[in-house]
């Protein structure tokens, strides 16, 4: 592969909790490390596998748009995977990071289509991960990018970085895509996005520990991973699907318009 | 200061309201040049305000038929012609696949999402995306290192100077084109006007009378690479960069700008710098009731007692808010005054309201040479960002 490649300066990570919930459960695959390999045959010819919508006991974001509520179930499946309240990544010592491909699409296209002020805030990207920081409390560092899976191993590999040189105690990286509201455009659009497009969201917490991440980017390469185009939910899947086979270490790919990474995960040697 | 942070910025390329390039941008912020008119792109009549910071005829490059139908890449596109002009090489000069584009927005390529819901099309779909713009820039420069949109709603241009300079620090890329833009369209003039944020009056930031905010259109984007490959042959240099969330609300800030003076003293300490280094800040100052004293209060408490002898501009009232491409203009108009020895004037501030009693700049261009600077931006989803910042001069 052709490209860069970088390492975080100082340190390393762990991964302590991984909450993923994926449009596949939708059809039986509960399990988020274990998405189908063949996933054309698995969808059966659905275009878009949703997630519905999350039932949600917070008044506080009963008016928030769909891919916000899916954010704050990812958080929760998250800490449930921890067995670890709330209280534990609250605080300005937790980093959130938030990466996207598709999830303002359907905020976007409600305001485009008659929606008043309200829906105008929820437009913008950041305020999916504003109601997580709402919500538990997190006021560290922060980073949005919009993109598909290269995104987020960025994110991860900047979630290390800011790791390692101490600019927070933990961090978060947190993925949603919703795309039933717009499944119509991405329909013919099958060039971007081969179906089944699925609608997922979650949440990785990594903190200080003795695992080194190197990022490699290029362009014009690579391939899809399991279980469909999960976009940028793609790499916590096979994160997933990694940790349950005994660990996290090994290449994650992404692709996305054209770019391609790989972040290598190497634990540190013991002795 | 410590060199850790460090990172030179070697020259800027931009396209606003006020001018289409370096030097006419510079010399209308000096001249107090209005960049507000009413909109005449898209239809306004039914919206409660109709003004804004609208480039009438965006100048076009040279090869402009091969540039995208599409307001954000061509903006963002303008921009880069200009960078790439007032460099003086092209292409690049780097490998292309150790060149990154990293580009800031809080729309994206929505109006052209607007335009593929209205029209259909395959193409316009791609163009909706909100990556899309900074593929297509890249495409443009010839850059095929890595990509990325930081989507931190107005403060975005700030977040993506931060992740180019660490991309540097780091050794992944030699070179990074580094800003942020954002187009005038009905979507953002829409949502404005429902949440009753835009001013019928002028952009009157830091005034007993201002009443809110105009929007604009711009795109900023510099030019950067490792501090010690560039010799004094350079605009600036990045010492520091923090972005924090602040967990208070999703569209207003933080009643005391928690978020912000954590964001400020982030980057303070990663620019090894303390409160009596800072010569001049450029505030986000938008003019909106809640914004300006909330971000005195802030300067006030980072700064301590120099706060009062440091000079805070703001540019929005010649510009209107350029969204994504308003932090890397107020960081390039930082630089612009080390090297040119002159600060602008905040302009629309004409009395000045009693909450916020720092030196705002009112009246005229100052002569005043910074070589420290700080660059505060806010954003929806309560997004901060500072940068601090360093005249070559």
């Amino acid at each position: 592969m052709s490209g860069s490649s970088t390492t975080p300066p100082n340190g390393g990570v762990r991964l302590r909790a991984l909450g993923l919930r994926t449009g596949w459960e939708g059809l039986g695959w509960r399990d988020p490390a274990d998405l189908p390999a063949d996933a054309r045959a698995a969808a059966g010819g659905r275009g878009v596998l949703s997630l519905g919508v999350p039932a949600v006991a917070d008044a506080g974001v009963r008016r928030a748009t769909r891919e916000c509520r899916w954010a704050l179930a990812a958080v929760e499946a998250m800490l449930e995977d921890e067995n670890t309240e709330r209280e534990a990544i609250a605080g300005a010592g937790t980093a959130l990071l938030y990466v996207t491909a598709a999830s303002y699409g359907a905020s976007n296209r409600a305001f485009i289509e008659g929606g008043g002020g309200t829906h105008f805030a929820y437009t913008a990207p950041a305020v999916v991960p504003a109601e997580v920081a709402i919500a538990y409390g997190i006021g560290g560092p922060t980073a949005i990018y919009i993109g598909g899976g290269p995104a987020t191993l960025r994110a991860i590999w900047q979630a290390a970085a800011l790791i390692g040189r101490g600019a927070c105690e933990r961090a978060l990286v947190l993925t949603v895509e919703t795309f039933e509201e717009c499944a119509d455009l991405y329909a013919r659009a099958r060039h971007l996005v081969a179906a089944p497009i699925v609608e997922a969201a979650g949440c990785l917490w990594l903190e200080p520990g003795g695992a080194r991440v190197t990022l490699r980017t290029a362009r014009d390469a690579g391939g899809r991973g399991r279980g469909g185009e999960l976009a940028a939910c793609g790499p916590l899947a096979e994160l997933a699907r990694r940790r349950r086979a005994g660990g996290p270490a090994g290449g994650l790919h992404a692709r996305w318009q054209g770019e391609h990474a790989e972040l290598l995960w190497t634990e540190k040697e013991t002795r | 200061m410590s060199g850790a942070a460090r990172t030179a910025i070697v020259t800027a390329g931009v396209v606003t309201p006020i001018g289409q390039d370096l030097d006419a941008f510079w010399s209308g912020l000096l001249t107090g040049a209005d960049g507000i008119s009413a909109i005449e792109r898209f239809p306004v009549d039914d919206l409660r305000v109709g003004r804004g910071g609208e480039i009438k005829k965006l100048r076009r490059v040279a090869d402009w038929g091969r540039v995208p139908d599409c307001r954000a890449s061509r903006l963002l596109i303008s921009a880069a012609e200009d960078l790439l002009a007032q460099l003086g090489e092209r292409p690049l000069p780097a490998v292309p696949e150790r060149v990154a584009v990293i580009v800031g927005t809080a729309l994206g390529g929505v109006d052209e999402g607007e335009r593929a819901l209205a029209a259909g099309g395959r193409r316009r779909l791609r163009g909706g995306l909100y990556d899309t713009p900074g593929y297509n820039l890249a495409r443009w420069l010839g850059a095929r290192g890595p990509v990325l949109t930081v989507c931190t709603a107005c403060a975005a241009g700030a977040g993506a100077m931060e992740v180019g300079a660490e991309m540097l620090r780091q050794g992944e890329v030699d070179l990074v084109v580094a800003g942020g833009y954002d187009p005038l369209c009905r979507f953002v003039m829409r949502g404005f006007n429902a949440l009753r944020s835009l001013t019928r009056e002028r952009v009157r930031p830091f005034d007993r009378r201002r009443s809110g905010l105009l929007l604009g259109e711009a795109a900023a984007l510099v030019l950067m690479r490792r501090d010690g490959e560039v010799g004094h042959d350079r605009l600036g240099t990045l010492l520091g960069a923090a972005s924090v969330t602040d967990g208070h609300h999703i569209s207003a800030p933080h009643p005391e700008g928690a978020g912000l003076e954590r964001a400020l003293q982030a980057a303070m300490r990663q620019a090894g710098i303390a409160p009596g280094d800072v010569d001049f800040v450029s505030a986000h100052g938008t003019a909106t009731a809640l914004n300006d004293p909330i971000e005195v209060g802030v300067i006030k408490r980072v700064l301590g007692a120099r706060a009062h002898a440091v000079p805070v501009n703001s540019i929005k009232g010649a510009l209107g808010h350029t969204m994504g491409a308003a932090a890397t203009l107020e960081a390039v108009m930082c630089l612009l005054a080390s090297r040119h020895g002159q600060i602008p004037a905040t302009r629309g501030l004409e009395e000045p309201d009693p909450a916020c009693d720092l030196d705002h700049v009112p009246g005229e261009a100052r002569r005043y040479r910074p070589r420290v600077s700080l660059s505060t931006s806010l954003g929806f989803g309560g997004c901060n960002a500072a940068l601090v910042l360093e005249g070559a001069a």
